[in-house]
């Protein structure tokens, strides 16, 4: 096995009373895909954004290449190499495309290598090379997924964790996603992705975590979790189940 | 004819400091959602710099410029960490707008007390100058007025287009969060925006000694105004804002000399309630006004 890229340590989390992670832990190694399962309200966003600081832990370890990053910025987590691409994608809709990857890698990690990410992203996505000078809210949903990661690889991460990548996206470009994401990870980034499209997310990732209530409750590789039945039944829901056909949405 | 052209065009003249004003009120709206009410306060205060600059140090108005702006800049940052950082972070933006108005009430009042509510003017030997083209006369200090309007839309244009920190800007107006997520500052963001906003002021306030003689009580009125041109131009929009500064100019100008000097406001105020039922994005504004409330 790889070395631990990322490793999350008894995570609790809290919003005011409400208790929305219960000791949490995970890792994720260096050069994997990992994918964060489990049904709505179950605490992965919450997981997701405690990482990418943008909530505080009220207690546990958020080690990351060595370094305990708990209790720091989101901006020194960011030029340390982890970027979070939003639920529901959150571009700048105001922006050009090109204006939208050049906030991506506002920080001096990303800044240092501009011109190579942004050919990278170009590389990647062809359509926004087409449609650089556009604005980014009038890009279709599919693309505008696009313009969402690409602007996360702008800041030149090592971890790329996105929270619901085939949200309200066609089959077909659920489809296409997956295979960009895998692409981007072919390239040597490392993912963790939040995914309600169960089938796929088991397909491309190499192991998952499946979380409840705010606990993790089971773990394997994608095989091993595509294969059990009643774990899908048990904790991702009836849709899950059903869903044989590829990319339901 | 000429009659006409003449009160378009001291209408124009007359407009630039709404729109200075409502370019700052934009930047302001635009990072952290309140209408800055106490704008027009700020206006008058470095307007009562620039007096006192000129009276007391005997420094030009438009030299002033160098002094005022950086001043007013500095002033817009302190105010942004002492009073609106923590402000800025609760969900319910009341309690900003409450800020604001308490500060405008303060300063308003602070000024009668050092200045007294006689008017104040710099005397300077240009003021009341004129250019004469054909039949129109136009006023020396207002036209300077329109070409530092101009000047400033452009600086603040270019920094909002070309520099990264001017595009964060912009990206905030849309989604703060997102902005965070990139590891961008959103206090300095906010900061640097209620900067150049306050900024603004402190240009609008060299426009104002230098071409009227001003009181303490004109602080509100004109952040109303200002806030009928941002309305008018559509929010996050730079020359939408000056522009409707000097339509608004021109409303007003149109209305005193028609109708009555009397009705000049009663019709600026009916014509901002008009745009609002008809055109709530404003006259220049596109959809993205209304989309993130």
């Amino acid at each position: 096995m790889a070395n631990p890229l990322l490793e999350v340590r008894n995570l609790s989390v809290s919003y005011g009373d409400v208790r929305a992670l219960f000791d949490v832990s995970l890792t994720v190694e260096e050069g994997l895909i990992v994918a964060l399962l489990g049904s709505n309200g179950a605490g992965k966003s919450t997981l997701l954004k405690a990482v990418s600081g943008l909530i505080h832990p009220s207690s546990g370890e958020i080690i990351f290449d060595g370094e305990d990053l708990a209790k720091t910025s989101i901006k020194h987590r960011v030029n340390r190499g982890i970027v979070q691409v939003p639920e529901g994608r959150r571009l700048f809709s105001n922006l050009t495309i090109v204006e939208n990857l050049r906030l991506g890698a506002y920080l001096p990690r990303g800044r240092a290598a501009y011109k190579e990410s942004l050919e990278r992203v170009f590389d990647l996505f062809p359509v926004l090379r087409e449609r650089q000078n556009g604005k980014a809210g009038l890009l279709s949903g599919g693309e505008q997924q696009m313009l969402a990661i690409g602007r996360a690889v702008m800041a030149r991460p090592k971890l790329v964790m996105i929270d619901e990548a085939s949200l309200g996206l066609s089959p077909i470009l659920t489809k296409t996603i997956f295979e960009l994401i895998a692409a981007l990870h072919q390239q040597g980034t490392t993912i963790l992705m939040i995914e309600q499209n169960v089938n796929m997310a088991l397909k491309h990732c190499d192991r998952a975590y499946v979380m409840s209530t705010g606990h993790i409750v089971m773990s394997g590789s994608g095989e091993e979790l595509l294969a059990n039945e009643e774990l899908r039944k048990a904790y991702l829901g009836r849709r899950a189940v059903i869903g044989n056909q590829e990319g339901e949405s | 004819m000429t009659i006409l052209l003449q009160v378009l065009i001291n209408g124009i003249l007359f407009g630039t400091m709404y729109g200075i004003a409502a370019i700052g009120l934009s930047l302001v709206f635009g990072t952290m959602r309140i209408i800055f009410l106490a704008q027009g306060t700020m206006i008058v205060l470095f307007a009562y710099l620039t007096y006192w600059l000129f009276t007391l140090a005997g420094i030009d108005p438009y030299i002033c410029i160098i002094i005022t702006v950086p001043v007013a800049f500095l002033v817009g940052l302190g105010l942004f960490y002492t009073l609106f950082k923590d402000a800025a972070a609760i969900e319910d933006k009341n309690v900003s707008l409450l800020l604001a108005v308490g500060l405008m009430y303060m300063v308003d009042n602070l000024m009668l007390t050092i200045w007294t509510a006689n008017p104040r003017f710099c005397a300077t030997s240009y003021a009341s100058f004129t250019i004469r083209i054909g039949d129109v006369n136009i006023s020396f200090v207002r036209l300077m007025a329109l070409v530092i309007a101009l000047a400033a839309a452009f600086v603040v244009f270019y920094f909002l287009k070309k520099t990264r920190l001017g595009t964060a800007v912009r990206a905030a107006a849309t989604d703060m969060q997102a902005v965070k997520l990139l590891g961008i500052s959103s206090n300095w963001v906010m900061a640097v925006a209620f900067g150049i906003g306050i900024g603004l002021a402190g240009l609008a306030g060299v426009v104002m000694a230098s071409v009227y003689s001003f009181d303490p009580n004109y602080g509100f009125t004109f952040a109303l105004k200002a806030l009928v041109a941002l309305t008018l131009g559509g929010i996050g929009n730079v020359w939408g804002a000056l522009s409707a500064g000097l339509i608004l100019g021109m409303i007003e100008s149109l209305g005193a000399y028609y109708i009555g000097a009397g009705w000049a406001d009663a019709i600026s105020y009916a014509v901002f309630i008009l745009v609002l039922i008809f055109m709530p994005n404003g006259i220049f504004g596109g959809r993205a006004a209304v989309k993130k409330v």
